[in-house]
């Protein structure tokens, strides 16, 4: 059973398809990873599954209802994201800004609940972020910003939550400290979670499904294990690499030659 | 990652999650209050001082019909409330299209007085005074029009998949300078009287309006005042960019033509009342985030500040100068200060964009 698939999707900008004719069925209650390299089109389809992109060819559909079909309100309230580079306006403090994520759930004269209270503390709670809530946001760290964002989308409260290249612009230890709070969200509330990771290492290590892209397509997909080969990280990125496992997790390790 | 999901400690969080909301909620309550006091007092204030002094008393019991004494309602409804209730409508207008704006546009340079809005006002406004002997309503009629296609204008040549914040500005900005070469041009063609005449409306000044536009601008303020309120909401969700608007279930480019649309017609309106009264509409949002807290971003406060500084501007030129100047020489030599303030620390922040 998925909840969001992609048939035929063809996406692109101007007059240039970036991905094309792909299909693709994101597997409900697991953590998928797409990687490839710059440029092969992973944040474009990103982008077409969270409906920011209109199919030039092909539809995106959630659970059996084609998405351009739908009201945007609607799917907010089912289907997450968080943009690669999102803005914030000068001097927002944490609560405000988490606060926002509530909007889907918000009509032009239903006013704030108890209800949006909790689903902001569940969200500050999770991502660690609860002692920062009078905090501008401009003031935390990079690691602290990322988590208050990811805290922002878990307030929307939505089944589905994609992300855009959460790791970027953070140190290794914050990366992981990401993921694994990505892990836990979905461990713990079964939330289906679509993420654009950079890291091949990063990405078998915390994702139950891989999407790997060159140029627009679909090169493999499957578990890290059975997807993750040297001959087909030289094929996507191009790398001579040898593939070991992991020494703690024994999920595949690239290790170039 | 401190918290597990027990109960416990997700109570405290909502329980100190809610008091930092009503805090918020209880300040910008009694912020808007204060400012609706503040507001309502200086437009009685205005009223009373003059060469003929009246009691607050008098000018409430004029303005309401409460009491009939032809002198005194000679001097309050036929000569100060049209300039009182002008720099009053004015005031609000630019107060809140200017934070629209600004928050629309990611921006706090992006006022209606810097994106060519009021240029092309100004520009249409000097063109039937030099070339067409136009006068009163008819000058304020090209102002209206000139604001609204100068917006157009900016919105046509901004557009591509969508209209980004950025180059909305920087096109706003070079239409702004454009128009601003052609209002010169426009004026070494013209006779010296009607120079004079130009050179004064584009100073701008709230005793210049007209009966008919004040009461247009009027009627436009009591219906998009709360449209404005309404789309707030919206407004929040752009704020954090335009894939997080969408994602969060906005629809950017109806929301974004909404309060631009309300914007334009509220700017449009304020300069054909009173002329380009300039660093109004660049202020009052930034003063009214002072008093609310970072990002608020209230309308409502917004509007109240700009029409706290007008009338306050208005009392200055006329009543606390030893000539009275137009609106627009108080506003701008307040305003270019804090313009100057804001260009030196933006830039060091590296968030001025």
């Amino acid at each position: 059973m998925t909840r969001l698939r992609a048939e035929g999707l063809t996406l692109g900008y101007d007059d240039e398809a970036i991905v094309t004719n792909l299909d693709v069925d994101v597997l409900d209650g697991k953590i998928t990873a797409i990687v490839g390299a710059n440029a092969c089109g992973k944040s474009t389809l990103l982008r077409g599954l969270a409906r920011l992109l209109k199919p030039r060819h092909g539809v995106v559909s959630l659970d059996g209802k084609a998405l351009t079909e739908m009201s945007t309100h609607e799917v907010a309230k089912t289907l997450g994201l968080l943009p690669q580079t999102p803005l914030a306006p000068d001097g927002i403090t944490v609560a405000d800004l988490v606060a926002r994520g509530r909007y889907p759930h918000q009509g032009w004269f239903r006013r704030w609940t108890e209800r949006d209270d909790d689903a902001v503390a569940r969200a500050l709670d999770a991502t660690g972020t609860a002692d920062l809530v009078n905090r501008p946001l401009r003031q935390l760290s990079g690691g602290q910003r990322q988590r208050v964002w990811v805290a922002m989308a878990i307030a929307q409260d939505t089944d589905l939550l994609l992300l855009d290249e959460p790791t970027t612009y953070l140190d290794i230890n914050h990366q992981v400290e990401l993921l694994r709070l990505l892990r836990k969200l979905n461990t713990e509330s079964g939330k289906t979670i679509v993420a654009v990771l950079h890291d091949l290492n990063l990405a078998c290590r915390f994702s139950d499904h891989v999407i790997a892209m060159a140029e627009g397509a679909i090169v493999a997909e499957g578990a890290p294990t059975d997807v993750i080969t040297a001959e087909l990280v030289e094929k996507v990125f191009g790398l001579a690499c040898v593939v070991v496992p992991d020494p703690v997790a024994g999920t595949p390790m690239v290790v170039p030659t | 990652m401190a918290a597990t999901a027990s109960t416990a400690p997700q109570a405290a969080t909502a329980g100190a999650f809610r008091t930092t909301r009503r805090r918020r909620a209880a300040r910008l309550l009694a912020v808007t209050c204060s400012l609706a006091v503040a507001v309502s007092a200086l437009f009685v204030l205005t009223m009373m001082v003059g060469s003929f002094q009246l009691s607050a008393e008098e000018v409430i019991a004029s303005v309401l019909y409460l009491r009939d004494d032809p002198s005194v309602d000679f001097v309050v409804r036929g000569l100060r409330l049209p300039t009182a209730a002008s720099a009053l409508a004015v005031g609000l207008a630019l107060g809140a299209a200017g934070t629209i704006f600004q928050q629309l546009l990611r921006n706090p340079l992006a006022s209606p007085d810097f994106v060519g809005i009021n240029t092309g006002a100004g520009l249409a406004a000097v063109t039937g005074i030099v070339l067409l002997q136009a006068g009163g309503l008819a000058v304020s009629a090209l102002a209206l029009g000139g604001a609204v296609v100068a917006a157009l204008l900016m919105y046509v040549l901004a557009w591509r998949d969508g209209v980004a914040g950025y180059r909305f500005i920087l096109i706003g900005i070079g239409v702004a300078l454009f128009f601003d070469g052609l209002i010169g041009y426009m004026l070494t063609k013209a006779q010296l009287s009607d120079a004079r005449q130009a050179m004064h409306w584009l100073t701008g000044s709230v005793g210049q309006a007209e009966a008919g536009e004040l009461r247009l601008l009027l009627g436009a303020l009591i219906l998009l005042l709360p449209t404005a309120v309404l789309l707030q909401r919206q407004l929040r969700a752009l704020e954090l960019g335009d894939d997080t608007a969408r994602a969060l279930g906005t629809r950017t480019e109806l929301s974004r033509g909404g309060l631009l649309a309300t914007a334009v017609v509220l700017t449009a309106l304020a300069v054909a009342v009173a002329g380009p009264i300039i660093f109004v509409a660049l202020i009052a949002g930034p003063i009214a985030n002072r008093l609310l807290g970072p990002a608020t971003g209230g309308i409502i406060p917004a509007a109240l500040v700009g029409a706290t500084l007008l009338l306050t501007a208005d009392l200055v030129a006329v009543h606390l100068l030893p000539t009275p100047l137009p609106t627009g020489v108080v506003t701008g030599a307040v305003g270019a200060p804090y313009l100057l303030w804001l260009l030196a620390t933006t830039n060091r922040q590296g968030a001025g964009g």
